[in-house]
């Protein structure tokens, strides 16, 4: 079975959000999610492993303590959401510097789409580089470089360079495998932010009103 | 020379005001009929299948330059006490899905197992809406009698009603598993706004026409008698009713460009015509004769929500006041349609000054129609925040954006009274009491100028200069509104300037903007927050769509004109 992209970024939304992202951080992720897995690669996967390992841990403890020299977060490790975002904020600064460096990163590969939303922005491609992996892209393609390393849940160092040079791009795709498996422990993140049903909300939520069988 | 800009955003993107839209030439179901005829699309129906109890299936097909579509209609035998508009139902008198091509055996029984279900099933790249419609009770049961009794049933009653299904959801855009709009928004048939979604509905009303003659006939049979076929003049009045709650208000809050996309089609056009410097005599009898027609809809236009019912009033007044405007009114000065607008802004209430922006579209395809090219939106390029912005850019954005939301004093109860909530219930949208009900952690981002004053409350002691990603690195649960911010900066009618949350807010105006988009009529809202419509009711068939008849069918004929 195949899913629409629409249904795996509503759902990563709702997951990311539900594992105590905020609204702005939970939009990233599940553009992200999307865009790796219009790309084949398991971003529905990935992004449950982060959850669980960050689940309902301050942002503020595995963000970058400053935009300066050599990235790090003061729990040891780097959320890819949240040193991402902040690497698309950060786009023009990144092609000022040629290149910016993150300490010990978890699943590093959920990092790369922010890197898509910078290319798009500086209209230059962008890569990230870790141990066994390169990926590289300009924001509507995608070359990989890498095979396990890629899926790794952990990068002491994410190199990420701009300008940098697309070799062997892949076109997206329009549909996504996601294992069963996958798709409901994402719903299980994603439930804890829909209310329970109660007769009171059902009543009064949805606005009763008049009959709606005449 | 006239040099009439735009209408100021602070004046459009009010609740009131956008609760008071008409349909217009722009609407996405004239879009769609309009290139249908213009193109020679033709129609087919392949199956139809359907026994004496009204179970079955059939397929509706439609070819058009370069590829063809088929509505795969199911048919069920409904228990009434199964029948509901809500979200929350789980059963249906129809189910349909818009197929990407024409199906085969293999598809029909895959879809069979699927498309009755809904939510519950799933789809593939393949389908690319799935929608659901229930009858009208009231209206159902006495066309069948009336034509089983070789008799034509009552236009009182047509009237009074307006359709014999209702849809009560229309998915697109990948839900269950169907195609994303990225597989298809580059069909030019698709480049405009939720044209699978109206494709389907057009052909949906085609299906229930047939049905309802089917369940009439096969009643004669049994009885021995011959049935009446539909009068095709009485067929015609009859639409598609649609129900809609709450779902869609989040809509236009999720998809600011979108929407912006959309009233900045209809402004401009509106723009267009105020600086016209004269009128032609064929442009104003036009616009005359459609405002005539117009008269009989409005007439006809029910409802028994205490809100509407004052609008229609005041509408219906709007409509004399006009008319006697209009008995003198010299076409020949300068800049006719700009001194006209005016007097309307100063004697009219919103929703006559909405209904006659509309109606001054109306004369004028040439000037306005290849507005609708522009009435989509690529959201990704927006996406991403810029966060070399300056802290100072992003404050005078909110000042000009939000500038009645800083002024708001949100301690009060009353201002934010409401939150908007998802329901474990299949997700059904839900708006419940802040004080009073559990509700706030659950609570969705949907409340922008509250979240913009917090916003700019927090940016208090930061420097103008400092850039806004290392406010970001410390505050991200502020990402979400400094994107919004920054989009709305770019696209000035996409945020609705009013508080979404407060004690008195009206979400069925979010809902009614979003309908007469999509061209619907007859607004009969049912509560605060579900209102029913009507869809292409007065729209000629598939077989009787012609160039001529493709535009401006919205307007009843004017044998219907009052006197």
């Amino acid at each position: 079975m195949t899913h629409s992209l629409n249904e795996i970024e509503a759902l990563s939304k709702r997951a990311a959000r539900g594992s105590g992202l905020s609204w702005g951080l939970a939009e990233e992720a599940a553009k992200g999610t999307r865009w790796l897995a219009s790309f084949g690669l398991p971003g529905p996967e990935l992004l449950a492993d982060l959850l669980e390992l960050n689940d309902r841990r301050a942002e503020i403890d595995v963000s970058p303590m400053s935009l300066d020299g050599v990235w790090a977060a003061p729990a040891g490790r780097m959320s890819p959401l949240i040193s991402g975002a902040s690497l698309s904020d950060c786009a023009g600064r990144l092609l000022a510097l040629g290149q910016i460096q993150l300490q010990s990163v978890s699943y590093p590969l959920l990092l790369v789409p922010f890197l898509g939303g910078a290319a798009l922005r500086l209209k230059q491609p962008v890569s990230a580089a870790w141990e066994g992996a390169r990926l590289t892209t300009d924001g509507h393609q995608l070359c990989v470089q890498g095979d396990d390393a890629l899926l790794t849940n952990h990068a002491t160092l994410v190199t990420v360079s701009a300008p940098a040079q697309m070799l062997g791009p892949k076109e997206p795709v329009m549909r996504a495998q996601v294992s069963p498996e996958s798709w409901a422990r994402l719903s299980g993140f994603a439930h804890r932010t829909f209310a329970p049903a109660t007769e009171e909300s059902r009543m009064r939520g949805a606005g009763a009103g008049l009959s709606d069988n005449d | 020379m006239n040099d009439i800009a735009l209408r100021h955003p602070d004046t459009v993107m009010r609740l009131a005001r956008l609760g008071s839209f008409h349909q217009s030439r722009l609407s996405f179901m004239r879009v769609l009929t309009r290139r249908l005829a213009r193109e020679g699309w033709t129609f087919e129906r392949t199956a139809f299948e359907i026994d004496d109890f009204g179970v079955g299936h059939a397929v509706y097909t439609t070819h058009g330059p370069d590829r063809s579509y088929s509505l795969v209609a199911f048919a069920h035998d409904l228990p009434p006490e199964s029948r509901s508009d809500r979200v929350i139902a789980e059963a249906w008198d129809t189910t349909f899905t818009l197929f990407d091509g024409i199906p085969d055996a293999g598809d029909i029984e895959r879809l069979s197992k699927n498309i009755p279900l809904q939510e519950a099933g799933r789809v593939t790249s393949r389908e690319l809406s799935v929608s659901r419609a229930n009858r009208s009770v009231r209206l159902w049961d006495h066309v069948v009698a009336q034509l089983a009794a070789g008799a034509q049933p009552s236009v009182d009653q047509i009237n009074a009603v307006g359709y014999l299904m209702r849809t009560t959801a229309v998915y697109g855009s990948g839900k269950l598993g169907a195609a994303d709009r990225e597989m298809i928004a580059g069909r030019p048939e698709f480049r405009a706004p939720f044209q699978v979604e109206m494709l389907s509905v057009f052909l949906t009303r085609w299906f229930v026409r047939d049905l309802v003659q089917h369940m009439a006939d096969t009643r004669a049979k049994q009885a021995g008698k011959t049935p009446a076929r539909l009068d095709p003049e009485i067929a015609r009045k009859l639409g598609i009713g649609n129900s809609t709650g709450l779902g869609m208000a989040p809509f236009l809050l999720n998809h600011p460009l979108l929407f912006n996309n959309w009233v900045t089609a209809r402004e401009e056009a509106l723009r267009i015509v105020r600086n016209m410097p004269t009128a032609s005599a064929e442009a104003v009898a036009l616009f005359k004769s459609l405002m005539r027609r117009s008269q009989a809809a409005i007439q006809n236009w029910q409802s028994e929500h205490p809100v509407q019912v004052e609008r229609l009033a005041q509408l219906r007044a709007d409509v004399t006041a006009l008319e006697g405007h209009l008995a003198d009114y010299d076409f020949s000065a300068n800049d006719p349609w700009d001194t006209l607008f005016r007097w309307a802004e100063a004697n009219l209430t919103l929703e006559g000054q909405e209904w006659l922006a509309s109606l001054m579209l109306e004369p004028y395809c040439a000037e306005i129609d290849a507005l609708v090219e522009d009435m989509a939106a690529d959201t990704s390029a927006s996406f991403r925040i810029a966060g070399a912005t300056t802290i100072g850019e992003i404050r005078a954005l909110i000042v000009d954006i939000y500038g009645w939301a800083i002024e708001t004093d949100w301690a009060m109860p009353e201002n934010k009274a409401r939150a908007w909530y998802v329901s474990e219930e299949k997700l059904e949208p839900r708006l419940g009491e802040r004080f009073e009900e559990p509700i706030e952690e659950y609570e969705q981002p949907l409340a922008p100028g509250r979240d913009a004053a917090v916003l700019y409350e927090a940016l208090t002691h930061w420097p103008d200069d400092t850039q806004i990603a290392e406010f970001l690195l410390r505050h991200p649960r502020h990402r979400h509104t400094v994107r919004r911010v920054q989009i709305v900066g770019r696209a000035p009618y996409g945020e609705i300037r009013d508080n979404t949350i407060s004690s008195t807010i009206l979400p069925i105006d979010m809902l009614r903007c979003k309908l007469a988009f999509f061209g619907a009529t007859q607004f009969d809202p049912r509560s605060d927050r579900w209102v029913r419509i009507c869809m292409y009711g007065n729209a000629p068939y598939p077989d009787e769509l012609t160039t001529d008849t493709a535009d401006f069918w919205v307007y009843p004929p004017e044998t219907e004109v009052p006197a």
